[in-house]
């Protein structure tokens, strides 16, 4: 009996690992204060949308020059991955989120997520000073001791709402390709989702930083990832719909759409 | 990674077009700016709200849209260098198609729209292209960063692109054009782009 329930635990954890909002990192990571950019590289290093060379990159693509996309090797078996997923999420995370949605009021599950996402922390500070963004390890660092402290523990998320300090997001996936390595070839993981060679190797970097993993027992921890997997998916119900909904090819505008998020985010 | 599904969602090209708080406004963004202004004030137009009007508002939406997109430039952007092997009639052909596309997709997002809040948070001029970027800020306290790319054509500034998230909607479908026409054919695309407009719900 009780096997049973430590693996319905460990299944709705790893989902919630899949569950297209918590891939690799935490929640709610946007920058908030408006930055006003000048004409000229200016808070923004070259990122393929903020290159100046909006003229040279727009025409080149009428020349036979090959689209940067990643590489898929593993096409056959990242399909049956991505159908295996997609029931998952439709007949049991997606059931399970919406039922629990129903009777937690937003605000709620908002500051859940703000928790979880405040215990990112060493692994968002650490890639931070691997990759020299000093001044962004002291933002964590910063928003780490307000939240946790006038926060409650990482509920209210006082770091953005009144100091405006800048939410981010890294992972050792980014620093490895802050430092050039290439993503290689797409994984599209059952369950986890999709991924890449390098940010596989960064999750599991990762996870010696999380501080969940060292919480005994098993079970209590695997629980916490069911539960911040649920309420992720509760707040983002519709989007992975949305994808399908515009895509001719879900499969390849999901992987597509994770290149492209994964390329800026290491730009940024 | 998560994000980016839940913006392309949220935050599609259509439902971007939200009250905004000026910062500083260039020329690109003072038109993104206008259209915006004017589809608000159509679906805050009361005697519009009446559901006999449904498609009298959806007609004025479109044509506001329509000033400010330029669907040919986007349209063959996405077929890149297949584009150059088709003839004009399949050109024409597929930029209606496309079109289509993208409204039934993003149409509910339009109806959708309940007030999120939008920043402008600047832009860069490059001779005649242009980058306009803004901050959309959901319900839950999200910010969603979106980019603009506009070409000016005889004085005018027309988008061409959006990104959410880092995402470009031209390149997103690029890929997935690519990918079907390297495995089949471009009529075979064609098909699979009638077929998706047909599509139920």
């Amino acid at each position: 009996m009780m096997k049973f329930w430590v693996l319905l635990l460990l299944t709705i954890s790893l989902l919630t690992s899949f569950s297209p909002s918590s891939y690799g990192q935490e929640h709610e990571t946007r920058p908030l204060s408006p930055v006003i950019f000048q004409s000229q590289g200016t808070s923004y290093p070259n990122g393929p949308l903020l290159s100046l060379n909006l003229a040279k990159e727009e025409e080149d693509f009428l020349k036979e020059e090959p689209q940067p996309s990643i590489a898929d090797p593993l096409e056959p078996l990242n399909r049956v991955f991505f159908v295996f997923n997609d029931k998952l999420y439709f007949w049991l995370l997606k059931p399970v989120a919406t039922g629990y949605k129903a009777v937690t009021p937003e605000p709620v599950r908002v500051g859940i997520r703000n928790l979880f996402y405040n215990l990112g922390f060493p692994i968002r500070f650490v890639n931070c000073m691997l990759q020299g963004k000093v001044e962004r390890a002291g933002d964590e660092i910063a928003r780490f001791v307000i939240n946790s402290t006038i926060g409650m523990g990482g509920l209210l998320d006082v770091a953005t709402n009144k100091c405006e300090i800048k939410r981010n997001e890294e992972d050792l996936g980014q620093t490895f390709g802050f430092y050039g390595m290439g993503s290689s070839f797409y994984i599209h993981w059952p369950i986890l989702g999709p991924s890449s060679v390098r940010d596989t190797l960064g999750r599991v970097g990762d996870y010696f930083l999380d501080p969940l993993h060292y919480m005994d027992p098993t079970k209590y921890r695997l629980a916490l990832n069911a539960f911040d997997g649920v309420n992720e998916t509760s707040l983002t119900i519709g989007d992975y719909e949305s994808l399908k909904k515009a895509a001719l090819d879900p499969y390849i505008a999901l992987r597509d759409a994770f290149y492209q998020n994964r390329r800026s985010k290491i730009e940024e | 990674m998560g994000r980016i599904i839940l913006n392309a969602g949220i935050a599609s090209f259509l439902f971007v077009f939200l009250f905004a708080v000026p910062v500083r406004a260039g020329e690109a963004t003072e038109k993104i700016k206008q259209t915006t202004d004017k589809i608000l004030s159509i679906i805050s137009n009361p005697a519009l709200k009446d559901p006999a009007r449904a498609k009298e508002k959806k007609r004025l939406i479109r044509e506001a849209v329509d000033e400010r997109f330029d669907w040919e430039e986007l349209s063959r952007r996405t077929l890149a260098r297949h584009w150059l092997q088709r003839t004009p009639e399949e050109k024409k052909e597929f930029v209606v198609l496309f079109a289509q596309l993208l409204d039934r997709t993003y149409w509910s997002k339009v109806e959708d729209y309940s007030g999120e809040k939008v920043t402008y948070v600047g832009e860069q001029i490059d001779g005649d292209y242009g980058l306009v970027e803004l901050k959309v800020l959901t319900s839950k306290n999200t910010e969603i960063p979106v980019f603009y790319k506009l070409k000016k054509k005889e004085g005018d500034w027309l988008v061409y692109d959006i990104s959410v998230e880092g995402v470009s909607l031209v390149n997103n479908y690029r890929v997935q054009f690519n990918d079907i026409i390297g495995k089949s054919s471009y009529r075979d695309l064609v098909k699979k782009l009638k077929e998706k407009i047909e599509e139920k719900g």
